[in-house]
């Protein structure tokens, strides 16, 4: 057993931390993208619109079918040779556009279970005192949605941090493509993927203690 | 909040413009794994190796400027065949698969498939050997295709890899590797790991780079033919493989 080489581990830190942003603001882009869009889908599959009902879950049924790394590799590789414009599509897009379509799908089936998971009297006594639907959604149903809602999609953006780590293949250097190439330089692996994933961990960490204190906050009229 | 997320998504829209403000003709676009040692690897953030050495001197050449393009291994021919790299520089051996789709410039390098065991396994001593074995091969690679080419394939458990497979070995996980014999030996003779050469190269090989099959590629692999020529004319080659491997392996 040799012992591990902690210079070069420390040296290896500030070199990370430069491919660190690129990876936070995929991840970020991709959550506002699939914020924006599962509840778009929810909505959709809530009040059960015609015609795109149907679409919605077949989209959610592929994108949640299929591994988010054939999904990348289909938009990046495959469908340019199909459509020669996608060509365009940098490296960096395919994968904020493979996270935002592949999480969406998820996103949707939890945000549309906590719509439809708040209690039904709740919508009669809107009604009864003569909201609108509208009025409805936004100061009754939603409110308490989105506190349910709140841990499933953290749990999501933790995890699409993490997916971010597939951009490599897509030729996209971020914190992981980073380490490999370190590691293939040094043949010291153990010490590059153990670095990283002490930085993914602390990143995780972190968005941890904002859900807590966001989930505090959301949970201030239910304490006693 | 709503500031930030407007300013992520700002630099989610100036990505997919700077991709396509990507179209120059002076700029050689090269892809590479980043990761094969000593031909393409980074240290300290800089990325470096023998390719890099060959195709800044072609680039220079040529009068244009070199872009280095890194990715997974198993990403390189897509990025090729989807115009998003002239090139790949990654020690491409020329295969008839490859030929019948790719245009080759002519090789500059020149070497040896070779099994390579962990340090103390002496029960491995050539290719022969590897029936009833675990053997590695990177994804992808021709190494593979040789492997299944043997005619006692069927009996060689082959596991495909997109990285690692040095560390893989050294392990114990798999009971030897297959990779070219020049990086086999700079592996062994650089890096901290047990391992060790199992008798002689079984195969030769031979290196080039690979264009997409059209004219104005056809042009570009011409142009990058007679820098080649040049550099090894002007003993280029010769010296940058001596710089990273002691011998001249761009002459067979």
């Amino acid at each position: 057993m040799r012992i591990l080489d902690f210079d070069y581990m420390l040296g290896l830190v500030p070199i990370l931390l430069r491919y660190l942003p690129l990876t936070l603001q995929m991840a970020a882009a991709g959550m506002a993208l699939a914020l924006v869009l599962s509840c778009g889908l929810a909505v959709i599959r809530v009040l059960r619109i015609p015609g795109l009902n149907a679409a919605t879950m077949l989209f959610i049924s592929f994108f949640r079918g299929t591994p988010l790394l054939v999904q990348l590799f289909l938009f990046y590789y495959g469908l340019p040779q199909v459509l020669a414009f996608l060509t365009q599509i940098n490296g960096i897009t395919a994968t904020i556009m493979g996270l935002t379509l592949h999480f969406s799908a998820y996103m949707a089936e939890s945000i549309r279970a906590a719509i439809v998971g708040v209690d039904r009297s709740q919508t009669e006594a809107a009604l009864s005192i003569g909201m609108t639907n509208s009025q409805l959604m936004r100061r009754i149903v939603l409110p308490q949605a989105t506190r349910v809602a709140v841990p499933t999609l953290m749990n999501y953006f933790i995890d699409m941090i993490k997916a971010t780590s597939l951009a490599f293949t897509l030729g996209v250097t971020e914190l992981m493509g980073a380490t490999q190439k370190e590691a293939a330089g040094s043949f010291l692996y153990f010490e590059a993927f153990i670095t990283v994933a002490v930085m993914y961990w602390i990143i995780v960490e972190l968005l941890a203690w904002f859900q807590r204190w966001l989930e505090g906050r959301l949970n201030r009229a239910y304490r006693r | 909040m709503k500031r930030s997320f407007a300013a992520v998504m700002l630099s989610g829209v100036l990505g997919l413009v700077g991709g396509l403000a990507q179209a120059a003709d002076d700029v050689l676009k090269v892809g590479m794994s980043g990761s094969y040692f000593p031909f393409t690897f980074v240290e300290q953030d800089t990325l470096k190796g023998f390719e890099v050495d060959v195709m800044r001197a072609v680039g220079e050449e040529l009068g244009v400027e070199v872009q280095f393009e890194t990715a997974n291994f198993s990403g390189l021919f897509g990025m090729l065949e989807s115009g998003r790299i002239d090139t790949i520089a990654n020690q491409i051996t020329i295969t008839e698969e490859r030929q019948a789709k790719y245009l080759f410039t002519e090789p500059y390098v020149y070497d040896g498939a070779q099994v390579v065991v962990r340090a103390g396994n002496d029960e491995i001593s050539g290719v022969e050997d590897l029936r009833g074995k675990r053997v590695a091969v990177n994804l992808g690679s021709n190494y593979e295709q040789l492997l299944r080419e043997l005619p006692f394939a069927d009996e060689i458990d082959i596991r495909t890899y997109d990285s690692n497979i040095e560390q893989d070995t050294a392990l114990g996980r798999v009971d030897a590797f297959v990779m070219d014999r020049v990086s086999a030996s700079q592996v062994i003779q650089e890096k901290p790991l047990p391992l060790q050469l199992a008798g002689e190269p079984f195969s030769s090989i031979r290196n080039a780079l690979p264009f997409r099959d059209t004219e104005a590629d056809r042009a570009l692999r011409d142009r990058v033919d007679e820098a080649l020529a040049a550099l090894r004319e002007d003993g280029t080659l010769t010296a940058i493989s001596e710089r990273w491997f002691g011998t001249d392996i761009t002459r067979p």
